[in-house]
């Protein structure tokens, strides 16, 4: 008992310690990063060649442009719940500690309690996120390839003037730059070669 | 003696509990259905005035009435529960304190607005933490409860409320009607245990009107809420935290659960008992006492009487103002339920 008391008390100094060794650290210069963009809802991209056009076009369905003001509309006052949750460190730390607790007195009150009727309800709760770890599982298997997988033709199909279809990122970014179109392709060449 | 023997034994009705109780607990199921539907039937057609018109005419008498309840249950000696009823008033005294704190920090601009989602979920914290202790000291009173199953559940909770505090506090909103129905049933078992059978099978048809009105109402366009009233209405509902849920679902969900909160308190609980003579105070252990306090009770009575008045005239002067007030000021009788419903578990 004595010896495990010296033990936590030489383990919460040194733990202290780090506070003093840090302390003498000169704070690190924060370079201004710019503002990162938000995306405010998915829908379906055609690039498609027109030899008789004089300019570039970008055609938007009518429903398309009511649905981009309805969400522009929300873009400042209703962030998703990721972004929200994203947005504090506090909150996130603060979630982890808590779960850290319930997961550790949950382990303590499972082995302490007697009764069998604790253990099933303990194992059907085990039982529940592993059936839900599994589901969530097949619901990636299922979900199909990647974004980019359907623009991988896209500069033969220009060459070609053939029309590419595939799904498109509507993002709100700062600034007055205009519109940007990025693509998902990569480049195919090799390291060293320009 | 030969009469008295002759006498058809068969034309007696037997006095048997259940053939005594059978009108009355079909009376009761058939009440508690149509005002469940004819709840529902408002909250859904009209979901912004009667919100008005359900808070103005029955937020007050309702919270009298519960206090009525409190002081009829608040044992005159509190014995082995003394730990139980000093954390419970402290952490009621406490926790609507920094309720009521947290909005005036924000209007004194002591507090930034960034920081909102923290105060709330150290509130919900709290509350959470108090709620545990509660639970724990109410299980230490039986030795064959154990009830330490709390603390990881309350931790869990905290945690879910640190990532969205702010709908944290919406659920709460949204769940705190539903203890009534809980109290309601507590007191059945101990003073009508007869329709306790009928009054679980009508609490299906709860599930059942919420998925209709989720039915019916998800698709409906959201209610203008151009005016400070219809908007704080909204607000009250969620609909800033749920933007892509209908305004209208929301008001009429919160309203209709809002009402059976309120007919519970008013009508259902008065009705079986539980409250006792709403104008005698012998019925209250601390008043009935040798020693005690009948004329203080009394006083505490009336006086509350008084305050449903003057927030009565409030709703008629500035109905909006007065509505803010009287829901940051009402978190103290939502606190108040838990421990009395933990004494009844």
């Amino acid at each position: 008992m004595k010896r495990s008391l010296v033990l936590c008390a030489a383990a919460l100094l040194l733990i202290a310690s780090a506070v003093y060794t840090f302390g003498d650290i000169a704070r690190p210069k924060t370079s201004p990063t710019p503002q990162p963009g938000k995306i405010v809802f998915h829908t379906g991209l055609t690039v498609a060649t027109d030899p008789k056009a004089y300019e570039a076009r970008l055609q938007i369905s009518e429903e398309t442009l009511k649905r981009l003001r309805e969400v522009t509309a929300n873009t400042t006052a209703n962030p998703s719940m990721t972004q929200r949750i994203m947005q504090s460190s506090t909150r996130t730390m603060m979630a982890g500690l808590f779960m850290f607790l319930a997961i550790s007195f949950a382990g303590v009150w499972l082995a302490r309690s007697s009764q069998r009727r604790n253990h099933k309800i303990a194992a059907g709760i085990v039982l529940g996120v592993l059936m839900l770890s599994a589901a969530a599982v097949i619901v990636r298997a299922n979900a199909g390839p990647p974004g980019s997988f359907r623009w991988r033709n896209l500069p033969e199909n220009l060459s070609k003037g053939q029309a590419t279809i595939g799904g498109l990122d509507i993002e709100i970014v700062p600034g007055d730059s205009g519109m940007k179109l990025i693509m998902p392709l990569k480049s195919e060449k090799k390291p060293g070669e320009e | 003696m030969e009469r008295a023997a002759n006498i058809p034994l068969a034309a007696w009705p037997v006095a048997r509990p259940s053939d005594r109780t059978r009108v009355p607990a079909r009376l009761f199921a058939a009440v508690l259905v149509a005002s469940a539907c004819l709840s529902a039937a408002l909250a859904s057609w009209l979901p912004l005035q009667v919100s008005i018109v359900t808070v103005f005419l029955f937020a007050g008498p309702h919270n009298w009435f519960e206090l009525r309840y409190f002081l009829m249950r608040l044992p005159a000696r509190f014995g082995r529960s003394r730990n139980f009823f000093a954390v419970a008033f402290a952490g009621i005294g406490v926790l609507t304190l920094g309720y009521l704190a947290l909005p005036a920090l924000y209007y004194t601009n002591l507090w930034s607005g960034e920081n909102w989602p923290v105060a709330i979920a150290t509130w919900n914290t709290l509350l959470l933490l108090w709620l545990a202790a509660l639970v724990i000291l109410r299980g230490k009173q039986n030795s064959r409860r154990d009830w330490s199953w709390a603390l990881p559940a309350a931790f869990g909770l905290c945690a879910v409320n640190w990532l969205v505090p702010d709908l944290f506090s919406l659920a709460i909103v949204y769940l705190h009607p539903l203890v009534a129905l809980w109290f309601l049933d507590r007191h059945l078992r101990r003073t009508r245990s007869e329709w306790l059978a009928t009054y679980r099978r009508c609490l299906i048809l709860l599930p059942l009107l919420i998925v209709g009105m989720l039915w019916q109402l998800s698709g409906t366009i959201s209610l203008a809420d151009d005016n400070g009233l219809a908007w704080r209405i909204t607000q009250h509902a969620g609909g800033q935290l749920l933007p892509n849920v209908s305004t209208h679902l929301l008001v009429s969900m919160h309203v209709f659960l809002e009402m059976l909160h309120y007919g519970v308190w008013i009508i259902a609980l008065p009705l079986i008992g539980a409250t006792g003579a709403i104008w005698s105070t012998k019925t209250i252990p601390l008043a009935r006492r040798r020693g005690g306090f009948p004329k203080v009770i009394a006083a505490i009575l009336i006086g509350s009487l008084f305050i449903v008045a003057v927030l009565w005239m409030g709703f008629s002067f500035n109905y909006a103002a007065t509505r803010d007030i009287y829901f940051a000021v009402a978190m103290a009788h939502v606190l108040a339920e838990a421990p009395f419903l933990l004494r009844m578990i």
